[in-house]
């Protein structure tokens, strides 16, 4: 992209509280719910093109969650019952019983509604290999390696070539169990390169922030066949401007990256998805300013939240990134 | 034959999920049926020991957020698991409410062979705060304190083994077993009740020397982490040893003869003093259809494999 800082998404959003009600209605016809889901996309779209993002989608309003959607599709999994994340929050999780296989692209219904919705550019979100695997029980494979790499090969790549033959040009894959697993790397490395072999696309890879700081992903960047990483920053920063290494704790550690070796694209998380106070463009202005200094190459800076926004507010969510499109603005004029 | 028990938090069954979420009418009559209904299992299968199944507990340190001092905060990922608790603040120095905080919340009608698992001290003070105590071994000791009231407590209303669940001393690279002795010592000290340190997370293989010097009854072993033949090339003559032979992390059920044999072959290189089998940790990483099949499976383990 031309413009300096490019600003996007990363992926879900909270879904609008009368669409869920319409598709949860037994009542509720199969049309009306089709429709029902259509204009909330159409909302999500429209709404993240008037705040003004480059890049968009459609705030995945289709989709259960990352993790239920795709082993719903997914030869090989049944799923077991939920289990917990935390206190009362629950999730779906499958076991894997017999060889994984892909059997239908399920984003092509959503990728070409958002195809044919909007203009700007587009970042489709799946969820990869090492996750789904990751979040799985296992009673199939005799490794988990061995899992990762048949769901890289059979599930993500056929998925990712159907989604380029539909027309899609940015694929984002989520890896959020990627850095739980600070051991795993060589596995999470493999499986991502397994994922795009062979297809002509930009690849972004999303790692959420966990225990070491990225520091067991960062010598692994170099290696992985992905042009981007989105990845959170905001959530250990500090609330105060600057463009000092002591206001800018959270962003220290691109240092690293660059001293690894990596020259690619970071989509830099600029806004805390786990609070509900807003950063203020001035704070994102600063932290994407002291990220291009940190790369060493300002073209190398998207800029996005942390992570998906779905435990916020649509409100809260719309102001964030309100926020950083004013704070991209900011940025770009003390550079320009 | 030898004993057997189930340990941690069990998973709450699809109806109970729904009913803490909607905050309904029967949950706290949900609550007691399960309650009983994993008390009962648990009974039937033979188990040596019973538990409660901790339903109520969000996480295994959250009734200590009853205790005075002490502030519940964010929440933080356990270890590499796709699980969250909430770390807890200390913020003053005497964070002791009389030892009753665990037993309150622990259900009245467990049979008299009964154990209970809590987290012992340096796992504690890993996975907190504490805005008093600068440095960790005193923040370490005084909880070794703390819990060493709370047991105190247990033992007095009939619990006969006391599990200290040890996660990052299985997990951390680096653990200072002087303080972690230390603390134990507190703990263990003339207590009229069987203690068994129990590691998963994390492989414990290069630790097990240091661990057997450690001042408990036992110790317990998670063996998808802390490979068999690593356990099997010490002696428990003067321990009991625990095998968490039971794997809470996968839906797959434990196949008995095989696990049986197994154990045998351990006990007979190992020699313990007494030979427990339990599972690896908390059942509520599997739903409960899956968890209940497990702890039957326990005890027919349990029932076969040869006495020490």
């Amino acid at each position: 992209m031309s413009k300096l800082f490019p600003t996007q998404e990363i992926g879900s959003l909270k879904k609008p509280a009368d669409m869920l009600k319409k598709v949860k209605d037994p009542n509720v016809s199969a049309e009306e719910k089709i429709k029902a889901r259509n204009d909330a996309a159409l909302l999500n779209i429209k709404t993240l093109e008037d705040i003004g993002l480059d890049i968009v989608y459609d705030g995945e309003v289709r989709r259960v969650e990352m993790y239920e959607e795709p082993v719903r599709y997914v030869d090989g999994f049944e799923f077991a019952g939920r289990v917990r994340s935390w206190d009362n929050k629950y999730y779906n999780k499958a076991r894997v019983v017999g060889p994984v296989a892909f059997k239908q692209n399920f984003h092509a219904e959503e990728f070409n509604f958002v195809k044919d919705n909007s203009n700007r550019e587009l970042k489709v979100p799946i969820t990869g290999a090492y996750t789904l695997a990751d979040w799985s029980y296992d009673e199939h494979y005799k490794s988990k390696d061995e899992l990762v790499l048949a769901l890289a090969k059979n599930v993500v790549r056929p998925l990712v070539k159907d989604l380029v033959g539909l027309g899609a040009k940015i694929i984002q894959i989520d890896e959020p169990a990627a850095t739980t697993h600070p051991a795993e790397m060589d596995i999470f490395r493999e499986s991502i390169n397994e994922s795009v072999k062979g297809i002509d696309a930009k690849f972004v890879v999303h790692a959420c922030f966990s225990g070491n700081d990225y520091k067991a992903l960062a010598p692994q960047m170099p290696e992985i066949k992905a042009e981007q990483y989105t990845l959170e920053f905001a959530n250990r920063d500090t609330w105060n401007t600057g463009l000092d290494d002591d206001a800018r704790k959270g962003f220290q550690v691109l240092k690293l990256f660059k001293e690894h070796g990596f020259e690619g694209e970071i989509g830099i998380g600029v806004s805390d998805v786990h609070v509900n106070e807003i950063e203020s463009p001035e704070l994102i202005r600063d932290r994407i300013l002291y990220s291009a200094k940190a790369l060493g190459d300002p073209t190398k800076v998207y800029v996005n939240p942390d992570c998906g926004l779905r435990t916020r507010t649509r409100e809260v969510s719309f102001d964030k990134i309100r926020s950083i499109v004013k704070g991209a603005e900011l940025a770009r004029k003390e550079i320009e | 034959m030898i004993s057997s028990y189930t340990f941690g938090i069990y998973p709450r069954s699809e109806e109970l999920i729904e009913a803490t979420r909607k905050n309904t009418e029967n949950l706290s009559s949900l609550f007691q049926k399960e309650t009983e209904e994993y008390i009962t299992t648990q009974t039937n299968a033979n188990l040596g020991f019973v538990s409660d199944p901790l339903l109520k507990w969000d996480d295994i340190f959250r009734p200590f957020s009853n205790l005075s001092e002490v502030t519940p905060t964010a929440l933080n990922r356990i270890y590499e698991m796709n699980t969250f608790y909430r770390v807890l603040s200390f913020d003053g120095s005497a964070f002791t409410d009389g030892g009753n905080t665990v037993k309150s919340n622990l259900d009245s009608s467990l049979p008299k062979n009964k154990t209970v698992a809590i987290p012992e001290p340096f796992t504690f003070a890993e996975l907190h705060t504490s805005n008093e105590f600068k440095r960790k071994e005193d923040f370490v000791i005084n909880l070794a304190k703390m819990l060493r009231a709370e047991i105190d407590s247990l033992v007095e209303s009939g619990f006969e083994v006391i599990q200290l669940l040890a996660p990052s001393i299985a997990y951390n690279k680096e653990v200072d077993f002087g303080v972690v002795s230390d603390a134990l010592k507190i703990i263990t000290d003339g207590l009229n009740a069987k203690t068994i340190l129990h590691t998963y997370f994390g492989d414990v293989s290069t630790k097990i020397e240091s661990l057997l010097d450690l001042p408990v009854s036992g110790l317990g072993f998670d063996i998808t982490t802390t490979p068999a033949s690593s356990i099997e090339k010490h002696s428990f003559s003067d321990k009991i040893l625990t095998v968490g032979i039971i794997n809470s992390f996968n839906t797959a059920i434990e196949k008995p003869q095989e696990c049986i044999k197994q154990i045998d072959e351990i006990n007979a290189k190992t020699k313990p003093k007494e030979s427990y089998v339990s599972n690896n940790f908390d059942l509520e990483y599997v739903p409960k259809e899956f968890a209940m099949n497990k702890i039957s499976v326990l005890g027919e383990i349990a029932r076969g494999a040869k006495d020490v």
